[in-house]
């Protein structure tokens, strides 16, 4: 089911408190076949000027939200369709991070197949002296008939 | 570095452990990228790669080809194309401007069909050289 509230859409999500984890950096870096040991080794890390293990830039998509004021997704039939993430300072293990969410716009047309809905989310990302770690935009696209064969 | 550089091409293949790999690290548990059965269901060919594991693996090797320490500034990217496991996926990277320490690339991941898969633009800042300020 496809919904969006118009009373509450656009409205910041109740903030969620995200802990970043050594081994929650090591596993992502280790699936997507990272060999920089600043996301590895504590050691390195602190060697090359960080407090500790490094998040990769992807990194943030780990701790948004879909949790979005006014939103109702469906469970299957998302397709994923732009991903915007810009990056403050350094993110990296034992950091504290509040996330809030946001719809952003909706569009709503009609396709080959049934009715298609383009949604934007924005996610912040804030560290514990409040200044912003991580801004993430992302377009999911909603085909009320399932998926089509475009996109990833 | 000028605007019209290039970086790669860099070829890669995700498998079907990567795959697996990657839903678990970045909690995504959509079946497509697991479930044949279901993906056929909904019209796909066979499970597909997360878009965000292609955006993670061009991140990945433009930044191997730059200088250590150099740092993302902003990453944005479009899915354009289903991308397949086992598929031989090519992505090349090119520069479009240059301010100081400041380069933006222009990014694109092509799978086997030819047409862009992903493309996207890269900001990088590069580390300042050693004594300088």
């Amino acid at each position: 089911m496809f919904q969006v509230d118009a009373t509450t859409w656009g409205q910041p999500s109740s903030p969620q408190v995200r802990e970043v984890e050594r081994g929650a950096i090591r596993k992502f870096a280790r699936a997507l076949g990272l060999s920089n040991p600043v996301h590895f080794s504590v050691d390195a890390a602190v060697a090359a000027g960080f407090r500790d293990l490094v998040a990769p830039p992807t990194f943030p998509i780990t701790l948004v939200t879909w949790e979005v004021p006014g939103l109702v997704l469906p469970s299957a039939g998302l397709i994923h369709g732009e991903q915007t993430i810009r990056l403050g300072a350094s993110i990296c293990a034992g950091d504290v991070i509040t996330v809030r969410a946001w719809g952003d716009d909706v569009k709503s047309r009609a396709g080959v197949r049934g009715r298609m809905h383009i949604v934007s989310v924005i996610n912040q990302g804030s560290g514990q002296n409040g200044e912003e770690v991580f801004w993430t935009r992302a377009v999911v696209i909603v085909h009320e008939e399932g998926m089509t064969r475009e996109n990833g | 570095m000028k605007t019209g550089d290039q970086l790669g091409p860099f070829q890669v293949r995700v498998t079907r452990e990567q795959l697996v790999r990657y839903a678990g690290a970045a909690d995504d548990y959509n079946p497509i990228h697991y479930d044949d059965a279901l993906a056929r269901r909904l019209g796909l060919p066979g499970v597909i790669v997360h878009g965000m594991l292609n955006m993670g693996l061009i991140a990945r090797f433009v930044l191997e080809a730059l200088p250590p320490l150099t740092s993302v500034v902003e990453y944005q990217a479009r899915f354009r194309q289903m991308v397949q496991p086992e598929e031989l996926l090519t992505i090349r990277a090119t520069v479009a401007r240059v301010d100081g320490t400041d380069v933006a690339l222009d990014v694109v991941l092509h799978g086997e069909s030819g047409r862009p898969a992903v493309t996207g633009s890269l900001h990088v800042r590069l580390p300042r050289p050693e004594g300088l300020l």
